[in-house]
């Protein structure tokens, strides 16, 4: 054998390596090659209980890409959708997932999935066995959206929509867009597994709903879905979620309406900060909590013609606003104390202050967060008043 | 393991049949032995008949014979090729000073003392001459365009530098273009290179060593570099790489680089080649040395680093931010032609869920009733793409038009509409071959680089794509060119070489010459040459 004098390798082993590696490539085959012809794209899933046992029925929106192709195509696709809708029944997610391949000529693809709605009637019964396939496959993202609708949840997904081409995007730019109203609770896969699993887990989930309107049906976010564990207990309505959001901490932007001064007209002013702090404590045995909210707003729109830069009448428009966000974070208190969910997390909120005295209050915490007395403070500022200092029909 | 056995045995074969082709007799070695020793004859007839012997009855030969001087007179000879010759040089400063002057003059009587010297000093108007009594280096020099003259009684012949065929005049190189910088590029004919090469470098430290490689071609060569400024190792190497060369003929600067490289087997260049007399001063200035090859306008530097590639000549002559961003820019467009169709195929077979949602939807959408698999389809595009520029390339400028317009409309358009390819592919491939032509000196090893990725992505997605990146950099790195690792100043690394890598620092910053190519890496300019506006103190 000649040797290669710069690397010692001589070409007969040389070349068997070269054949090993072309092996090594070819052999696997293309492990796990998928084009993109053979994917169902799931955008959205709908996951309804049946009546019967344990029955349940799982609505796949996948997209029809032949349906999406632009200008080429353009007489074929103006009269098929551009979304298909598969719905099969059976006892686990997982089954009747795979199951729908016996009559779709794609498998499903799920890290796409952009929402994922369960029927109310499903969540009461309790939700855990039904999200555990979402959980534990690894094709499923915990980024999807999470959101429980009122009545059947296949329904939600079969309204058509105007702007998107797929409903289910639709339904997640809502949820994302719900950032500017704050009317409801943003939640992931991953939010509502984390509040899961607390020890006083109470996750939330935005309510969605089918509202009449002149011609069909639209779905619209209409509340706060709330769980006690893995069941769904009750609702928030859109002013108690926003009173939520404001104890948490997370209310991204929205408008508050108040009273102009000296009349019955109203103004409203947009949220452009706001932050919450929850202080607990123990005194004698007897636990309390404070929740100290930060707010700042801007004037956005009046409709009255009084001239409200002026400082007494700003400071009018402060103190209604503190009002106002005070009064929201209470109902929002008083309900969930009244379904006995702690959706705050106040008990991870001891837990962290109490670390010791937690394992004992841990066990009657329904009871105590009943029963706990809530302070709300509220400091909240008026900042800017856009573009125009007094309104344009100011006498 | 049989089956191992079985391709052992065939392997062993075939290199035994290569062992035993490995070396067939030299057919020129021994010829000239012969002749070495051989000298002129006093006899005109016969060194006559040994030249024609020699040289065969070609008609472009020229035997003028002619006697001069008054009685007796002495029969003289001159040889030379036609078409190599200046007509003008041979008739007004050989043949007329010989053919009447010498009447005048009386030259007989020393011819017949000091023989040819006689001719040299009083006769010929000619610049360059030389004295020879032997054949060989006599017919060489004909060929080569110098004309011989020999006179009876004389056993000694006389060369007169007489070259002067028609050249390409010096223009703009086709290769190398620039917006700005000189426009001028090197031409086939050596001398005018070496010319060139002395108009930009007036030191008297630049050397030019001369060679003639090649049996038959018996082609000039010519070593340029600043003496004091090279390391002389590299010189002393690159001698002795080039005396090794024993081949019958050298016709381009490929030949040579392929005989000298480091490293015959990869896909990489280590030898850079430059039509510009600027960029190779430059690249002399910094420690290298260039090779000039007669016959071709392609000169050779060496040692090459990997970032040359990177750099143009045009980086030195605008200002540094953009000369830098450009440099950017490069290193990018050399990422995206290597490795836009692979990510694509890995993208498209393997990693769905890293794309945008929105992405994945139009890609789909694009994808769908595409009969091909997205690897067949990548490979296939960049395979045509590598054809309709081969086409572009060799066709006559005019026809080339219509290879544009068939790959432009035949492959861009109707390919996608009847639905063979998607368009997403075609804006892929399109933007890796536009990408490609950023940095010319890399195009072959990036079309083989690219064909392996897209195949290796195509089989093992992503993870081929690392594996096939991580072999190509093990390679890189593994590499040098006349002893310099090929990837420096990167690896090994080297702070002060970065001045000129990613960014181009402005040159009063440059201090030192970079990469530490020459001799001692010393100070190339003063230090503090940072201009400033004039102060206020008056």
């Amino acid at each position: 054998m000649k040797k290669d004098d710069m690397t010692g390798i001589s070409y007969p082993k040389l070349f068997c390596f070269l054949i090993l590696i072309f092996i090594l490539i070819t052999l696997p085959g293309c492990w796990n090659r998928r084009e993109l012809d053979t994917l169902a794209i799931v955008l959205g899933a709908a996951i309804d209980k049946l009546p019967g046992e344990e029955k349940v029925r799982i609505t796949a929106q996948i997209i029809n890409p032949s349906a999406m192709q632009s200008s080429q195509a353009g007489a074929m696709s103006a009269d098929t959708e551009e979304f298909v809708n598969f719905s099969e029944t059976g006892t686990t997610v997982f089954e009747v997932a795979r199951r729908i391949t016996t009559f779709s000529s794609r498998k499903l693809y799920w890290p796409h999935n952009q929402v994922l709605i369960f029927s109310e009637d499903l969540c009461k019964h309790g939700i855990d066995n039904w999200i555990d396939y979402f959980i534990r496959d690894h094709e499923t993202r915990l980024r999807v959206r999470v959101l429980v609708s009122e009545g059947e949840a296949k329904n939600i997904l079969e309204e058509k929509v105007t702007l998107e081409k797929v409903p289910a995007r639709e339904i997640g730019e809502i949820v994302d867009g719900l950032a500017v109203t704050s009317i409801a609770p943003q939640t992931t896969l991953r939010d509502f597994l984390c509040r899961m699993l607390e020890d006083t887990g109470a996750p939330v989930a935005p309510l969605i709903s089918l509202k009449e309107k002149e011609d069909g049906k639209e779905a619209k976010i209409s509340g706060t879905a709330v769980f006690k564990k893995t069941k769904l207990v009750g609702t928030l309505d859109p002013f108690e979620s926003r009173g939520f959001l404001f104890v948490t901490g997370k209310v991204q932007s929205g408008i508050i309406l108040v009273k102009c001064p000296d009349s019955e007209d109203l103004a409203s002013l947009e949220i452009i900060n706001a932050g919450s702090k929850i202080i607990p404590a123990i005194n004698d045995g007897k636990l309390s909590l404070t929740i100290k909210i930060t707010e700042e707003g801007n004037l956005g729109c009046q409709m009255c013609g009084s001239d409200l830069t002026k400082p007494q009448t700003w400071q009018f428009l402060e103190t209604e606003q503190n009002k106002a966000i005070m009064e929201e974070a209470m109902a929002s208190v008083k309900k969930a104390q009244a379904l006995r969910a702690d959706i705050f997390s106040f008990g991870e909120a001891f837990h962290r202050k109490y670390p010791l005295r937690w394992n004992e209050l841990k066990e009657n915490w329904d009871e105590h967060f009943a029963n706990l007395e809530v302070n709300i403070e509220v400091e909240s500022h008026l900042r800017r008043s856009g573009q125009i200092t007094q309104p344009p029909h100011h006498e | 393991m049989l089956m191992f056995r079985f391709f052992f045995r065939k392997l062993n074969y075939l290199t035994g049949l290569l062992k035993t082709k490995k070396h067939p007799k030299h057919e020129n070695s021994g010829k000239t032995e012969g002749t070495d020793d051989l000298k002129f004859h006093r006899s005109l007839n016969r060194n006559l008949a040994l030249i024609k012997s020699t040289l065969g009855e070609s008609s472009d030969l020229i035997l003028r014979e002619f006697s001069f001087g008054s009685e007796p007179r002495i029969n003289a000879v001159l040889i030379f090729i036609d078409g190599l010759v200046d007509k003008t040089l041979i008739n007004e400063s050989i043949l007329q000073p010989l053919l009447y002057d010498t009447r005048l003059v009386g030259v007989d009587k020393e011819f017949s003392i000091s023989g040819m010297k006689a001719i040299t000093r009083r006769m010929l108007a000619a610049g360059e001459v030389e004295l020879t009594d032997k054949p060989d280096e006599a017919i060489a020099h004909i060929l080569a365009g110098d004309s011989l003259l020999m006179a009876d009684t004389n056993s000694q012949a006389l060369i007169i530098n007489s070259r002067g065929w028609k050249t390409r005049s010096i223009e703009d190189p086709e290769t190398e273009s620039v917006v700005r910088g000189p426009r001028e590029g090197f031409t086939e004919t050596l001398l005018t290179n070496t010319a060139m090469m002395r108009r930009k470098l007036k030191e008297p430290g630049l050397r030019i060593e001369s060679f003639i490689i090649g049996k038959r071609t018996r082609t000039d060569v010519a070593l340029v570099y600043l003496q004091e400024i090279v390391k002389p190792g590299l010189v002393e190497e690159i001698r002795q790489r080039l005396r090794r060369i024993d081949t019958d003929a050298i016709l381009e600067s490929g030949y040579i680089e392929e005989y000298i490289e480091d490293h015959p087997f990869s896909p990489f260049a280590t030898i850079a080649n430059s039509e510009k007399p600027d960029a190779v001063a430059a690249k002399i200035l910094e420690g290298r040395a260039a090779i000039l090859i007669d016959g071709t306008p392609f000169v050779l530097t060496v040692p090459m680093l990997f970032i040359e590639s990177f750099q143009s000549a045009e980086d030195y002559y605008s200002r540094p931010y953009y000369a830098s961003l450009v440099r950017i820019l490069r290193f990018l467009s050399f990422f995206i032609s290597i490795m836009a169709p692979a990510v694509y195929v890995a993208l498209t077979t393997f990693h769905q869920e890293l794309l945008p949602t929105p992405l994945l939807i139009t890609m789909a959408a694009a994808h769908e009733g595409v009969p091909f698999p997205s690897v067949v389809e990548a490979t296939g595009m960049i395979i045509i793409f590598e054809i309709l520029r081969e086409a572009g390339i060799r066709l006559p400028r005019p026809v080339g038009q219509a290879i544009s317009i068939v790959g432009a409309l035949v492959i861009g358009e109707a390919a996608v509409s009847a639905g063979l390819v998607g368009a997403p592919m075609v804006i892929v491939v399109a933007l890796m071959a536009i990408s490609s032509f950023v940095i010319p000196a890399q195009i072959d090893a990036g079309t083989i680089m690219r064909l392996v990725l897209t195949v290796l992505a195509g089989f093992l997605g992503a993870l081929g794509i690392s594996i096939g990146l991580l072999f190509f950099l093990i390679h890189l790195c593994s590499l040098s060119s006349f002893g310099y690792p090929y990837l420096s100043p990167l690896a090994p690394f080297s702070p002060s070489g970065l001045k000129d890598v990613f960014v181009r620092v402005p040159f009063w910053a440059m201090l030192k010459r970079p990469y530490g190519l020459s001799r001692y890496n010393g100070l190339r300019q003063k230090p503090g040459l940072m201009p400033s506006k004039p102060s206020n103190k008056k």
